[in-house]
């Protein structure tokens, strides 16, 4: 049906053409177009669009095919070795045969918890491997301890209190400075709280002392 | 008397927490205070205002007669008193509970939640309590809550609206909105603070905005609104009778609102703000009215008692304002022969050795140092909770701690100028709680006092071990923890007092008891043993004095002349406890005590002062010639230089030329306490 309307289309457009010189000129007839020709045109047009559908067609078979053997080749990959896993079946098949049902139950409460975990805290990072079959025991299975939600209700609600009180637009000012203005306002006048504020200079005072000692320990190894 | 060498220590760095929360009971008359960092402290007022009882733990905002505790964690906590430690905890199921509120008759407690829910609690008789329902929840957390008199109906304050619960159906009868009268330029979100609910209807909230307001919740309508402060008004606290209220605001200051006549004997009353106080320079954070007296704690770790008045009987020292900011504890243990101080933090333990001099100087001098004081070591203590009392060993090499779990003991090797810690393995577990910790003077021997009044004696053995020897018992058993301990200086005698006020003597040659101290309507605060003469010497909390004679089994012959005679008038009147016992070795007729103000040393030889003597003497009688002096001496030599800005912590001689003396300066707590509320003063 759409090729039938492109058609239509292709066959419209010509006219178009044609039809607008009757508009602007009326009493001249549209142009003569035998059939033969008008057939052939018809044929070729419609072997184009075939083509270009059929290249299309094939280009997406391609895709696809090539999607395929994608997936294909990456759980070729996901997969251990074909002599390994050989290995693996034959050599001890006891041991694998109780640690499995053990496994199994051990992967489930894990990986169910592994998901309400990322549900709650997507952040959260989980280091134990899923997988039935294990090599030598070269890791080690963590599970991490649960940020569970007291913790963040209760740093809102420190966080609201201290907002509240200690806040933008609360009027709050640093115990230096309300002692002080007590002082300064007091009928014996005093100094500031914190005149000197003992951290000023530290690295260099730290500094003084180390140097002072080491040339007064120079200058007696000197006279010695 | 003599001359002393004084070592006066400042380096102590306690800061006491913020007051949190208050809770008072009518009939025994105690409050139960809860700090900042967990602590919760039981004042008893009938014992002249004793801090009776502390125990540590973690953040919260409590109540009750069985004292229960609630938090931000989202738990109710009871308190069993008798073994100063919570005892059982129910998850609230809210999230944070950010305020709790019992009814009148103790049967049910209400609390309000960070989800906007309120909850009922039933407080079962046997301990602990039941979850009854949940009543309506509504969106915006539930800062604050009141019960209505009659227990029908509660009021919850959110921030920006006030609800009005109805208890047996759970339905809201009443919402009202607080935020309606600011004008919009100034809206921001008026947080609810505190509320109460009065038998009249009329509900009183204290908010964000610093004003006081009182509503009519059947109809919803704002009754009258008192601007108080233009800082928050944090607190509200409503007399029994309902006719007084106190507000305690962001800058300090508390109010007092009174329901009076608006004409003299007329009908129509209404409520007026009348007595402002500005007792602290940072947040009032809990307020209680009591029957005759306004209690007001604040952040800056001040618990201030202001008595009402017109509401005291008789003129005397009741009359006048306490302020309590340091504890009534021991938190400094000494160490003598080692010459080492032992504080004790609320997270940690720090260990200080003493400077040294080699110069002396007149009366009065300041000698310079030859070797500065030394911190030696800090041991932290792991996990949240509050160490609870300490000791160092009288040679330096044992320190002992305890948590309200867990027990720790340390040996200390000194090693010239360095030292080093060894934790002692293999401590017996029925040591477990302690409640006072007291190493014999030979080091020999560790006394640990635990609940149900018995007393451990363990010792200490050589290289790091310890051996559990003996239990002392009381004859007649006792539920309560014994919380302070004295031992002889030759080691064959224990003096315990346990919470029942009553003091038992042991013998530790035959590990039993020996004798029992005549019962006394007041708290112990400081007993010790005489070295030489074996008398026991007790202080009690409203300040009397006694010797028992523990050979003899009775009170010695001064002491029963100091109570023939009686104490002086000022000696009586003085407001804190005295914390620590001290002899000279040189002269057995001396004692030294100290409470947070004075130090005075006690001369048994000499005569006892009058009412009409002059108590504090010194500076006059160094003025006078040496005939007048003795004519005017008397047995109590006070020295009050620490009474302005700088508390005594801990008095001790460490030998017969030395006094070490710890003290606090307050300036020192002001400057690390949280940002104040600045205050606008003319001219600045």
């Amino acid at each position: 049906m759409v090729r039938r309307r492109r058609r239509q289309e292709k066959e419209a457009a010509p006219v178009a053409p044609a039809a607008a010189p009757p508009s602007s000129e009326d009493d001249e007839a549209p142009e003569e177009l035998s059939f033969g020709t008008a057939r052939a045109e018809a044929e070729a047009e419609r072997k184009l669009v075939g083509e270009a559908a059929r290249r299309h067609r094939e280009l997406l078979k391609e895709k696809r095919r090539r999607r395929q053997e994608l997936f294909a080749e990456q759980k070729r990959r996901k997969l251990l070795p074909e002599a390994l896993l050989q290995e693996l079946a034959a050599a001890p098949p006891a041991r694998a045969d109780e640690r499995s049902p053990a496994a199994a139950p051990d992967k489930r409460p894990q990986g169910v918890s592994a998901k309400q975990n990322e549900g709650r805290i997507p952040g959260q990072v989980k280091k134990d491997k899923a997988g039935g079959t294990r090599s030598k025991g070269n890791y080690i299975a963590v599970h991490l301890k649960d940020e569970n939600l007291t913790g963040l209700h209760q740093q809102t609600a420190k966080d609201f209190i201290h907002s509240q009180l200690y806040g933008p637009g609360t009027n709050r000012t640093s115990a230096n400075e309300f002692f002080s203005i007590a002082n300064k306002k007091d009928l014996v006048k005093k100094a500031a709280v914190q005149f000197v504020d003992k951290s000023w200079g530290l690295e260099k005072k730290q500094r003084a002392t180390k140097f002072t000692k080491y040339w007064v320990a120079r200058k007696v190894t000197n006279t010695l | 008397m003599g001359e002393f060498e004084v070592h006066r220590v400042r380096f102590f760095g306690l800061v006491p927490a913020g007051v949190r929360c208050m809770a008072y009971q009518h009939n025994g008359r105690r409050l139960a205070l809860a700090r900042t960092d967990g602590a919760v402290e039981v004042y008893n007022f009938a014992a002249n205002y004793y801090m009776e009882k502390v125990s540590g733990g973690r953040e919260r905002g409590g109540q009750g007669w069985r004292l229960f505790g609630a938090g931000l964690s989202g738990d109710i906590t009871e308190y069993d008193l008798e073994r100063l430690r919570p005892a059982r905890a129910v998850d609230g199921f809210g999230g944070p509970i950010w305020s709790m509120a019992a009814n009148n008759d103790g049967t049910r407690l209400a609390i309000g939640c960070e989800d906007g829910s309120v909850k009922l609690f039933q407080v079962v008789p046997g301990g602990g309590v039941q979850f009854e329902k949940n009543l309506d929840r509504q969106k915006g957390r539930v800062l604050c809550l009141s019960w209505h008199p009659s227990g029908t109906h509660l009021a919850a304050g959110s921030i920006d609206f006030i609800r009005v619960l109805d208890v047996h159906s759970g339905r809201t009868a009443q919402r009202i909105m607080v935020n309606c009268h600011v004008p919009k330029s100034k809206k921001r979100e008026c947080v609810v603070w505190s509320i109460a609910f009065l038998s009249s209807g009329t509900v009183i909230s204290s908010d964000s905005f610093g004003r006081v307001q009182f509503w009519d919740w059947e109809r919803g309508t704002l009754q009258d609104s008192h601007t108080v402060s233009s800082s928050a008004a944090l607190s509200l606290a409503v007399s029994e009778k309902e006719d007084s209220i106190v507000v305690g605001t962001s800058a300090g200051a508390t109010y007092q609102f009174q329901l009076l006549p608006v004409k003299a004997g007329g009908q129509e009353k209404r409520w007026v703000r009348t007595k402002p106080f500005q007792h602290h320079t940072h947040d009032v954070r809990a307020v209680v009215h009591t029957p005759t007296a306004l209690i007001s704690g604040g952040l800056d770790a001040q618990l201030v008692i202001r008595p009402l008045m017109e509401k005291v009987q008789k003129k005397g020292y009741d009359a006048a304002l306490r302020k309590f900011t340091l504890p009534h504890r021991r938190l400094v243990s000494c160490a003598r022969k080692a010459r080492l101080l032992l504080f004790q933090f609320s997270q940690h333990l720090e260990l200080w050795r003493l400077g040294s001099t080699n110069k002396t100087g007149k009366d009065g001098e300041t000698l310079p140092l030859s070797r500065m004081p030394e911190h030696l070591l800090q041991l932290k203590s792991k996990g949240p909770e509050h160490i609870y009392c300490s000791c160092v060993s009288p040679c330096g090499s044992w320190i002992a701690y305890s948590t309200a779990s867990r027990f720790h003991l340390y040996r200390v090797q000194h090693e010239g100028d360095s030292i080093s810690v060894k934790k002692v393995p293999g401590v017996p577990k029925l040591l477990l709680p302690a409640y006072q910790l007291l190493c014999a003077s030979d080091s020999g021997r560790l006394f640990i006092a635990s609940d149900r009044g018995s007393v451990h004696v363990v010792q200490l053995l050589e290289p790091g071990g310890c051996k559990h020897l003996h239990t002392l018992r009381p004859p007649a058993g006792t539920r309560e923890a014994v919380y302070l301990l004295a031992s002889s200086a030759d080691g064959n005698w224990l003096a315990a007092v346990s919470g029942d006020w009553e003091v038992h003597v042991y013998s530790l040659k035959h590990f039993k008891h020996h004798c029992t101290v005549p019962t006394y309507s007041c708290a112990v605060t400081a007993l010790a043993i005489h070295p030489t003469t074996n008398n026991l010497f007790i202080s009690y909390s409203d300040q009397q004095l006694f010797e028992f004679s523990i050979p003899e089994k009775q009170y010695t012959a001064w002491s029963r002349a100091v109570q023939n005679s009686g104490l002086h008038k000022l000696w009586l009147e003085r407001d804190s406890p005295i914390t620590h016992i001290a002899f000279n070795p040189k002269n057995t007729s001396q004692v030294l005590l100290h409470d947070v103000y004075m130090l005075c040393v006690l001369d048994k030889s000499l005569p006892l002062p009058d009412d009409s003597a002059v108590l504090v003497n010194q500076s006059t009688l160094k003025q006078l010639s040496e005939p007048a002096r003795r004519r005017q001496l008397h047995a109590f030599k006070i020295c009050k230089k620490f009474q302005v800005g700088s508390p005594l912590l801990f008095a001790d001689l460490l030998d017969e030329r030395c006094l070490v003396t710890v003290e606090r300066p307050a300036l020192d707590i002001s400057a690390q306490l949280p940002p104040p509320v600045q205050q606008k003063k003319f001219g600045t």
